[in-house]
């Protein structure tokens, strides 16, 4: 199916957003008064002689000069402080699904409100959100949304979750971190969908105040990450780990795009990285590749790769892979990998019955891995 | 063989630090007069821009007042090049934005008649909305430079830069596209070089003119008056390589005679001139570029 039936395939089944309380900024595109950027002092950076500084929130360490912003864009070094210029400084907000995420095991069939901030520390060329990810704040509309009003408007729509997503957040962590703080304190969970190109310290405190994460692990080797990502698979691996021995839900989700990233043999390295690091029972989605941003010279994944690619991941052992972007495919479903009967059923983001009960299988009793209630 | 001239004068800020205006007026006639050959202003500008054409003056205000391209220097040039021929309505002084424009002690214009200054984030302007996309970049341009022009001029503060070894003509350009954030890895190398070789930059680029009156040579690109040399000189040439080339000696002549250590030991080397070269956007080889210096 192609991007555009997808689409209409999606309206027409009602599996579209419930919500869009702010407009992609794509579609908005126009300067923010300069002087509304928020100046809140950044966290996680060493203060260097002469006013520079030296970020250490992820892998890149930049340091800078006065004047000088980060890779991200969205943290500038003013008279060796430095500063996130986007705290509170929401650029999109909508009521999603929990499945758009994908997260397939936390708290299925609710919603999230997802909130994002521009910027990006990592420059996919198959990016999909580019608009916001790869601009600086002062680029794009975005509307002035404190820790607060995040969680109110969470309450008001509904949501049990608050997800910080589309763009990157670990760049807006300061923002994140403080509104998770005050969602949990109402009774709201977090979750955070990420390239977890982020360093551990930054990466453990966040885990302490949020209660989902979903990990865009974009390939298994440091040739594409250099090529294609503009960044460290390392770093990428290491908070994956780090995730799965902490509280939170974790779930992988890996982009198909053909020719770079989906030849069998990476994807059993993976999957046996993923299997003796973490366990099988972790979730993974092979989600498809449409042509978009700086790769729009690739074809959309072809379906059989997809299938492919599943079958490997549960010949090696994975007992939760699925297939995304390819709506009422059936591995969507969650199946049960002890008696194989479907347990959570889905068409797009229209959630069937869902037979699970006390994180069990309905029908074998099997212990179902997940966030379910 | 490509022509550079450096040409210096002492003493160019009066007492209150302002720029001379009589001595960058000289320095830019000297300059020409040295680049074409001809003595007066409306051939030595015939000689290197069409007059009828909408012109760019792209400057560097991201250092402040103390390290931007001066007002008096880019509104020195400009007359130069309305005495060349040029109606000042055609001239465009510009940057980023209008806040950096106005840091550096610039008064915006965007009216029809006197000479244009202001920033890509003036209302109507803005960045184009379709990607360009080559070798190593995609990023959106500036209207001002993608459209609105149609031939330019590079006005470059000469600094020392902490991730691309050093900042002058080529890198100017990263001002006119919207995520130059992201090519700041491996000494911005090859990307300074991969923008310049785009056709929006490429085909409009006539002139490079580096400003440097002050020299930040060491800890740039902010401004740092341990750092600065007071160096009364302008790097005027219309080959964009040999003038980044020139600049980058120039920085390594003040390191030294100020006891540092070169780009190269400190494994920030301007690698990206060599790439430009390499993509046939000038030279960087000295045996292939005429330097000419004068001090007036």
């Amino acid at each position: 199916m192609k991007r555009r039936n997808f689409l209409k395939f999606s309206a027409a089944a009602g599996l579209t957003p419930k919500k869009c309380l702010l407009p992609f900024a794509s579609d908005l595109f126009s300067f923010s008064n300069e002087s509304n950027l928020s100046n809140v002092e950044a966290r996680y950076y060493k203060k260097l002689p002469d006013r520079e500084i030296e970020c250490h929130l992820c892998p890149r360490f930049c340091k800078l000069g006065d004047k000088e912003r980060g890779y991200c864009g969205v943290r500038e070094n003013r008279g060796g402080i430095y500063y996130t210029l986007v705290y509170g400084k929401a650029c999109a907000v909508h009521v999603d699904p929990i499945e758009k995420k994908p997260l397939f095991h936390f708290l299925p069939k609710t919603t999230a409100l997802s909130i994002a901030t521009a910027g990006c520390n990592v420059n996919c060329k198959f990016c999909q959100n580019w608009e916001i990810s790869q601009v600086r704040p002062e680029q794009i509309t975005h509307i002035d949304l404190p820790p607060e009003s995040v969680v109110t408007t969470a309450e008001k729509n509904n949501c049990p979750s608050i997800a910080y997503t589309y763009s990157e957040p670990v760049v807006f962590f300061e923002y994140m971190y403080d509104t998770s703080l005050e969602a949990r304190r109402r009774g709201i969970k977090n979750v955070v969908i990420t390239g977890a190109h982020v360093n551990p310290e930054p990466f453990k405190d966040l885990l302490e105040v949020v209660d989902g994460v979903k990990i865009d692990l974009k390939a298994f080797n440091q040739d594409f990450y250099t090529k294609y990502v503009r960044g460290k698979l390392q770093p990428v691996l290491d908070a994956i780990v780090i995730a799965s021995k902490s509280h939170v839900w974790l779930e992988i989700v890996y982009l198909v795009i053909p020719t770079l990233n989906d030849t069998v043999s990476e994807i059993h390295k993976m999957c046996r990285w993923i299997k003796n690091e973490i366990g099988p029972d972790i979730p993974l989605h092979f989600s498809r590749f449409y042509p978009y941003y700086l790769m729009k010279n690739l074809p959309p994944t072809p379906i059989s790769t997809l299938e492919k690619l599943r079958n490997t991941a549960l010949e090696d052992g994975l007992n939760y892979v699925y297939i995304g972007n390819i709506p009422a495919h059936e591995a969507e479903n969650t199946y049960c990998p002890h008696c194989g009967e479907i347990i959570v059923n889905r068409t797009g983001y229209l959630i069937g019955k869902i037979n699970i009960k006390n994180g069990r299988c309905v029908f074998c009793g099997h212990e179902i891995p997940g966030f379910w209630t | 063989m490509s022509k550079v001239i450096v040409i210096r004068t002492k003493n160019i800020y009066n007492s209150n630090e302002e720029v001379n205006s009589e001595k960058i007026n000289n320095l830019y006639k000297r300059g020409f007069h040295l680049l074409t050959g001809f003595k007066d202003s409306k051939n030595s500008i015939k000689a290197l821009l069409t007059t009828e054409k909408k012109t760019g003056i792209k400057i560097n205000t991201i250092g402040g007042r103390s390290l931007s391209t001066r007002p008096k220097v880019s509104l020195s040039l400009a007359d130069y090049l309305i005495e060349g021929g040029f109606q000042e309505k055609d001239i465009l002084i510009w940057d980023r934005t209008n806040r950096e424009l106005r840091d550096a002690d610039y008064s915006l214009n965007m009216n029809l008649r006197g000479i244009k200054i202001f920033g890509t984030d003036s209302n109507t302007i803005g960045y184009d909305n379709s990607l360009t996309v080559h070798r190593s970049i995609g990023s959106r341009f500036s209207s001002i430079q993608s459209g609105i022009i149609s031939q330019s001029i590079s006005l470059a503060i000469l600094k020392d830069h902490g991730l691309a070894g050093i900042t002058a003509g080529m890198k100017n350009y990263f001002g006119s596209i919207h995520n130059p954030n992201k090519y700041h890895d491996s000494n911005c190398n090859p990307f300074v070089a991969d923008l310049f070789d785009t056709t929006a930059i490429r085909e409009k680029h006539k002139l490079t003119v580096i400003d440097a009156l002050t020299v930040q040579f060491h800890k740039g690109p902010a401004y740092h008056s341990l750092w600065a040399e007071n160096y009364g000189g302008l790097i005027i040439s219309t080959d964009p390589v040999a003038a980044d080339y020139i600049g980058w000696q120039v920085i390594e002549e003040l390191r030294k005679k100020h006891g540092l250590p070169s780009l190269k030991e400190e494994n920030r080397e301007p690698l990206y001139i060599k790439t430009a070269e390499e993509l046939g956007l000038g030279s960087a080889d000295p045996a292939n570029i005429n330097i000419i210096k004068e001090e007036i």
